[in-house]
């Protein structure tokens, strides 16, 4: 197992980054009081890997997740953040949401399911929501492919309310995954769920993982975040290098 | 909704003006020329001028004047007078020039279909073709007597059935009756004559539509008209000369007969106004011509008037053109409400679900897409709704003489009773959701109860009132065309404000921040 992490390590040092966050500085403002929350935080992410980003609650974690994923910009003269090379930071309107849409896969602490939809329909929806040209019936066997091999085919029917936490939190997996995204980043994955549930969806990263996904996790429990590939701290806004996890 | 209020109202206002400007035409022509009292002389060779025009399909002179008609019925102790308009028409040219043939009411069935159609009581099933000719004639052919024609409300001896046919009332079948008209001559110089009188038979019955035209007009030969009206013909004195033993002054010629309008029609595809022009300088060359010649013993008056026919009935389009712009502008006010309506809708819908819009921004949904979601609710409101006011509308119009007929009738007892056994059955759902003690249904049933008994008890008490009295009306019936053009209007107008409605929470659900949305759980 660790030989086989070492290779793909080993190969992810020869590839270009696949993710890359130079200086990046956000800051909010509660009325008057600006509160700079990211002050230059840098993060390279090579394809294949697994990283964790270990914080403490408010450190900022979720902030710097949402910029990577493209739902929020870095401040003005803020850093860069590149995707296979390519600026995102600066790309808005239609490119930032194929980026959302194809490019990466989000996932929150608490799962973000529409309760209207069903199950299935949940896990397809990135393919519903793209440009016109999205091949509906390609995301649909890939949804319930995601779906099946995470043990919700009995499912498919339901409504996200009658599910439990661990179900929900792989519902909105394989939502993340239908696009077949090149990155996972995933915001407390386990943070609202018991310590064995949590442990499952782990697994399932984990197996992610091992087929060539490329993830990015933030957690603030080291236990968690030691089933990463590497580890990162994040203190005082900005991202402590720390090594691999072996 | 609102789409079916608009198109109803503005189709039956529409429809009655069209109906109205389409009478007007028929009754009175395209283009009327009328002098004073004093009349126009030399009409049958100015005729022929008018006939010899291109526009020109017919032409035909009368007499406009008032009168009052001794009915063969009684009112009270005496037999009734009531006050008329006459017409002294030639009513073979009339019927080129208005729709004065196809109006005689009085007719036997064309052939055995329409015999079939009329009631078993319908007086026409038994009438001769006689009575039709004698109309168009207006000359009774029993007795070669000059008859007199009768719009169909100026007696009362009509009664008119539900299926809009007539029946004689009192048993006074008018045809079969004489009638004795009085009319006062006016000299030239403004006079008023001794009154003159005339018995005439009616001969048939005259149906414009109009409902002002059908109670008051009555039409009789133009000749008798003349006679009566002293504008016939008559020998010319020489009151110069010494008058001879008897007092009379030598005859030196004759003057001609006059009559006061000359109603012209337009062929097919000829504008009012073009005619009117064309009519206009006909009547300056002719009468310039008639002044000129010498041996004339009248003259043209200088001064006539020529309207269309839209002039001439001003007062009676005028208003109701008035009315239907203020209907069409008041009830686009109700767009207002129901873009306000949808904008309200939509953005509570729009609040509500920011964390599902957030969702579907995360997952990659552009800002037209969000907004299209709701702009696309927006059209298919706009587009249903008009599209089901507009079949309202259209129902309601088609058949818009049925129910007012419905509406000026007794409820049939079925229906009312029928609705108390369904107040009946709310009842027991009532009893049923108390016993339930569920709040909301019980309050439900409760309203369903109240309001369904109210309606049983409306029906059970209702007694047939006319909203349309065509005392009070121009026509006989309800327009029942639908005005398309305003329909379609409408409904792009009502397609339109659902967007616009829409568009206002579309944008702001568009600018919704992803990650604000999901801050929290
Ligand atoms: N939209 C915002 N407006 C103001 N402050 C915010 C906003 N989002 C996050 N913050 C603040 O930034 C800090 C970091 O938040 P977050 O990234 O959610 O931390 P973590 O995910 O590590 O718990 C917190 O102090 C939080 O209150
Ligand atoms: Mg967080």
């Amino acid at each position: 197992m660790a030989d086989h992490q070492n290779n793909l390590q080993n190969h992810s040092d020869k590839t270009s980054p696949l993710i890359e966050a130079r200086g990046v500085r956000k800051t909010y403002s509660f009325g008057a009081v600006p509160v700079e929350v990211l002050s230059g935080a840098d993060l390279i992410v090579h394809p294949g890997e697994w990283v964790a980003v270990l914080g403490s609650s408010g450190s900022g974690k979720s902030t710097l997740l949402h910029l990577l994923g493209g739902l929020d910009r870095p401040d003005k003269n803020g850093g860069e953040i590149c995707f296979d090379g390519q600026p995102i930071s600066v790309s808005h309107g239609k490119r930032l949401d194929g980026y959302r849409n194809k490019d990466i896969g989000f996932v929150f602490q608490f799962y973000h399911l529409l309760p209207e939809l069903s199950v299935f329909e949940n896990a397809m929806l990135p393919g519903m929501v793209g440009n016109w040209l999205t091949n509906r019936s390609e995301a649909r066997k890939s949804a319930s492919k995601l779906l099946d091999s995470f043990g919700l085919s009995h499912r498919l029917a339901h409504r996200p309310g009658q599910l439990s936490g661990g179900e929900r939190q792989r519902v909105a997996i394989a939502r993340a995954l239908v696009n077949s995204p090149r990155v996972l980043l995933a915001d407390e994955p386990t943070g609202n769920l018991d310590a064995k549930t949590g442990e499952g969806i782990l697994d399932l990263l984990a197996q992610r993982h091992a087929n060539g996904l490329t993830l990015i996790m933030v957690t603030h429990d080291p236990a968690v975040a030691a089933r990463a590939t590497r580890v990162v701290k994040l203190a005082n806004g900005c991202v402590v290098q720390s090594s691999a996890s072996e | 909704m609102c789409v079916a209020m608009v198109v109803t109202v503005v189709s039956v206002m529409t429809g009655f003006l069209d109906m109205l400007k389409n009478s007007g035409r028929q009754i009175v022509g395209d283009v009327i020329v009328s002098s004073g009292i004093a009349g126009l002389p030399y009409s049958d060779e100015f005729l022929v001028d008018l006939k010899g025009l291109k526009d020109v399909q017919g032409a035909t002179p009368l007499i406009d004047t008032i009168g009052l008609l001794r009915m063969p019925y009684p009112r009270g102790n005496q037999k009734e007078v009531t006050h008329v308009q006459v017409w002294a028409v030639d009513p073979i040219s009339l019927a080129t020039v208005t729709d004065y043939a196809n109006d005689l009411y009085w007719k036997p069935a064309e052939n055995a279909a329409a015999a079939k159609e009329m009631a078993e009581d319908d007086p026409r099933k038994n009438l001769s073709e006689k009575i039709l000719t004698d109309g168009k004639t207006l000359i009774q052919s029993k007795t070669g007597n000059p008859g007199i024609a009768l719009g169909i409300h100026v007696s009362i001896g009509n009664e008119r059935q539900r299926d809009g046919s007539y029946r004689p009332r009192y048993g006074w079948f008018m045809p079969e009756n004489d009638v004795t008209l009085t009319v006062v001559p006016v000299s030239s110089q403004g006079k008023i004559a001794e009154p003159r009188e005339q018995i005439f038979p009616v001969v048939n019955e005259v149906q414009t539509g109009i409902y002002e035209v059908d109670h008051n007009r009555i039409y009789i030969p133009l000749k008798e008209g003349q006679r009566l009206l002293r504008l016939d013909e008559a020998p010319l004195y020489d009151l110069n000369a010494e008058p001879d033993g008897q007092g009379r002054y030598p005859v030196i010629g004759t003057t001609p007969a006059r009559v006061t309008k000359i109603l012209v029609r337009a062929k097919q595809g000829v504008s009012a106004n073009s005619l009117r022009a064309q009519v206009e300088t006909a009547y300056a060359s002719f009468s310039k011509r008639i002044n000129a010649d010498p041996t004339r013993n009248a003259s043209m008056p200088d001064f006539v008037n020529v309207l269309t026919w839209e002039q001439q009935l001003r007062d009676l389009i005028a208003p109701v053109e008035k009315e239907r712009e203020m209907m069409r502008v008041l009830f686009s006010l109700i767009y207002l409400v129901c873009a306000g309506l949808i904008l309200s809708i939509f953005w509570s819908i729009v609040i509500e679900k920011t964390r599902d819009i957030g969702i579907l921004r995360s997952v990659g949904a552009s800002r037209l897409g969000v907004m299209w979601i709701f702009l696309r609710y927006g059209l298919v409101i706009g587009v249903l709704g008009s599209a089901l006011g507009v079949l309202l509308a259209w129902l309601v119009v088609r058949n818009i003489n049925a129910i007012h007929e419905a509406i000026g009738s007794d409820a049939p007892p079925t229906i009312w009773i029928g609705s108390f056994v369904l107040t009946g059955f709310f009842a027991i759902g009532l009893l049923y959701s108390i016993w339930r003690g569920k709040l909301l249904r019980i309050l439900l049933w409760l309203l369903a109860t109240l309001v369904m008994g109210l309606i049983a008890t409306f029906l059970a008490l209702h007694h047939g009132t006319l909203i349309w009295d065509p005392s009070v009306y121009y026509f006989t019936s309800v327009p029942d065309q639908v005005d398309w053009i305003t329909a379609w209007t409408t409904a792009i107008g009502g397609v339109v404000f659902s967007v616009i409605g829409a568009a206002i929470p579309a944008s702001k659900a568009a600018d919704i921040d992803p990650v604000e949305a999901l801050r929290y759980g």
